[in-house]
């Protein structure tokens, strides 16, 4: 399979006060159409993640305000939902619809607007992605429910709370050199370990921040590109879903590694690649514990052996597999519905040579990202190439 | 979480027990009041099963900032706790500072104050608190018959 990316944008990724929900939904959208040379009336359907508008801004069919704001209409328009995976959720869903031959060219897109809110109203609105009526009536909150898979990873496999600080050091060493992120500074192990309990053994520097932000990608048939050689030929050539484990209770370490392996084998199948042709990786990681995990289910790293390439440095730059170039979501915040969209565009632009100068990879042909959603109950796998000819 | 009365209604009579959910079929217990499809075997026949309400905290964490309706209770520690039946629940533990939480400790259930809705109204639940006389032996966490009959079998 091959769709063709045509156009991409982003907003930056912060706290934006002078920014409301359809401010990030008409910025992107914008952005990307622009980028793609496509006019609004080129769009033939709209794909808008969203996860939390009904709590965050007390609004719901945001989609259609998107579509009519972006000057999109009769073209049909749909929020989509799932939790964290709730971006990815569209660019599947824009990637199925290309494929299914209905559409030539799509809107996909995610976008989020959290901080209107104060941080508790938000966790809470957060924690709605799980049982809120069964489970999280106990306390739990998201950051603590990874906590426990945290620390149960480190008595399992045998690594120490500074081995895993190593994750957050490498993050906030590319956020600091992207313009985009939301947390711009470098960290060390110390500044890791010295940084506020949030859920212990979770730490400050370990969770991602609450986010504002849109991103958007024109989707269109493979020809249709083709027939464009002056554009840059970055095309996806995989799309792979799948569900898991509901309940942080039954969500073991071997849960957590199926969760995103299954689904990427499936991938990885579709594309006729193997984990060892991906030159950038953006793995989900609202948490700093669920990058070695991602690392791990993609196939880069042997399970319990995740942690030790943000260490070792083979998840750098110049690694064997750049992974989270961007920051990840550790820097770039996890604008929810954005996040997904915002992976894609991230990976989009290393295959372009368009990434910030000092966090472009070299000669990248491929790569992959991975978002996940809910205790462990979204994965989401997509694959992108640059193909010439 | 507000609950309104018509959804207070249908929830039943009040979750002041611990129960889980049994497969007829596989037997896989899962763990809350509530499955509707068994996710080994896909059955739709599970039956609630009381749980003893004792077990050994196997893992946990300390929750530094709370959701809403836990406010003020912060820092509390959140367990993930292998009940005797051989299910894992996470749950408060409570009466043991975070600092000398160790896991392997044999806790047991206690029906406690959850938090305060936002009327004003109390939500009662189960906390789980240093058992002051576990048993001397590890009990075994093969299946424990119910010792009540089913409250109702869920069939769907």
């Amino acid at each position: 399979m091959r769709v063709g990316v045509l156009g991409i944008g982003k907003t930056p990724h912060k706290i934006q006060h002078d920014k409301s929900l359809r401010d990030l939904i008409v910025d992107s959208g914008r952005l990307a159409m622009d980028d793609a040379g496509v006019s609004p009336t080129d769009i033939q359907a709209y794909y808008l993640g969203n996860a939390g508008c009904t709590g965050f801004a007390f609004e719901n069919s945001v989609a259609l305000m998107g579509a009519d704001h972006l000057g999109l209409t009769p073209a049909p328009a749909v929020r989509v939902e799932a939790a964290c995976g709730t971006g990815a959720w569209a660019l599947h869903l824009g990637v199925v619809a290309i494929l299914s031959g209905l559409y030539d060219t799509v809107l996909v897109m995610g976008a989020e607007k959290m901080n209107d809110l104060a941080t508790v109203e938000g966790t809470s609105i957060i924690a709605q992605a799980a049982d809120s009526k069964e489970e999280y009536f106990s306390g739990l909150t998201f950051p603590s429910g990874v906590a426990l898979t945290a620390r149960k990873y480190m008595q399992v496999y045998g690594c120490t709370e500074e081995d895993l600080a190593h994750v957050s050091v490498k993050n906030h060493h590319y956020g600091a050199r992207n313009p985009y992120a939301h947390l711009r500074f470098e960290c060390t192990v110390e500044d890791v370990m010295r940084s506020a309990k949030v859920a212990d053994p979770l730490k400050l520097y370990e969770v991602c921040p609450m986010t504002d932000a849109g991103s958007a990608l024109v989707l269109c048939r493979e020809e249709i590109l083709r027939d464009q050689p002056d554009k840059e030929q970055v095309y996806i050539t995989a799309t792979s879903m799948g569900s898991g484990t509901w309940y942080a209770a039954s969500d073991t370490l071997d849960d957590a590694y199926d969760l995103l392996h299954k689904p990427a084998q499936k991938a990885y199948a579709m594309a006729g690649l193997t984990p060892k042709d991906m030159d950038v990786a953006e793995i989900y990681n609202s948490f700093a514990i669920q990058e070695p995990l991602g690392i791990e289910s993609l196939g880069f790293a042997k399970q319990g052996d995740g942690w030790k390439g943000a260490k070792d440095g083979s998840t750098w730059i110049d690694g064997k597999v750049g992974v989270n170039l961007s920051g990840g979501l550790l820097c770039k915040g996890h604008p929810l519905g954005a996040t997904g969209t915002s992976q894609a565009v991230d990976v989009v632009e290393q295959l372009r040579g368009t990434a910030p100068k000092d966090i472009q990879r070299g000669n990248v042909s491929t790569g992959i990202s991975a978002c996940r959603g809910g205790p462990g109950a979204v994965a989401a796998i997509h694959i992108y190439q640059r193909l010439e000819g | 979480m507000t609950v309104s009365a018509i959804e207070f209604s249908r929830l039943g009579p009040p979750k002041l027990t611990l129960y889980a959910m049994r497969c007829t079929s596989c037997r896989t217990l899962h763990p809350w009041w509530e499955k509707y499809t068994c996710g080994v075997c896909r059955s739709r026949e599970l039956v609630e099963e009381r749980l003893e309400g004792t077990g050994e905290l196997s893992n946990y964490t300390v929750v530094y900032y709370p959701p809403r309706d836990f406010l003020g209770q912060e820092p509390y520690v959140v367990g993930h706790i292998t009940m005797d039946e051989g299910v894992l629940m996470p749950a408060p533990v409570v009466g043991v500072a975070p600092e000398d939480v160790a896991v392997g400790t044999r806790v047991k259930a206690v029906l406690r104050r959850m938090k305060l809705g936002h009327e004003g109204d109390i939500y009662y639940s189960q906390k789980f608190v240093v058992d002051p006389n576990p048993p001397r032996r590890k009990a075994a966490t093969k299946h424990v018959a119910a010792k009540s009959a089913p409250r109702r079998a869920r069939a769907k």
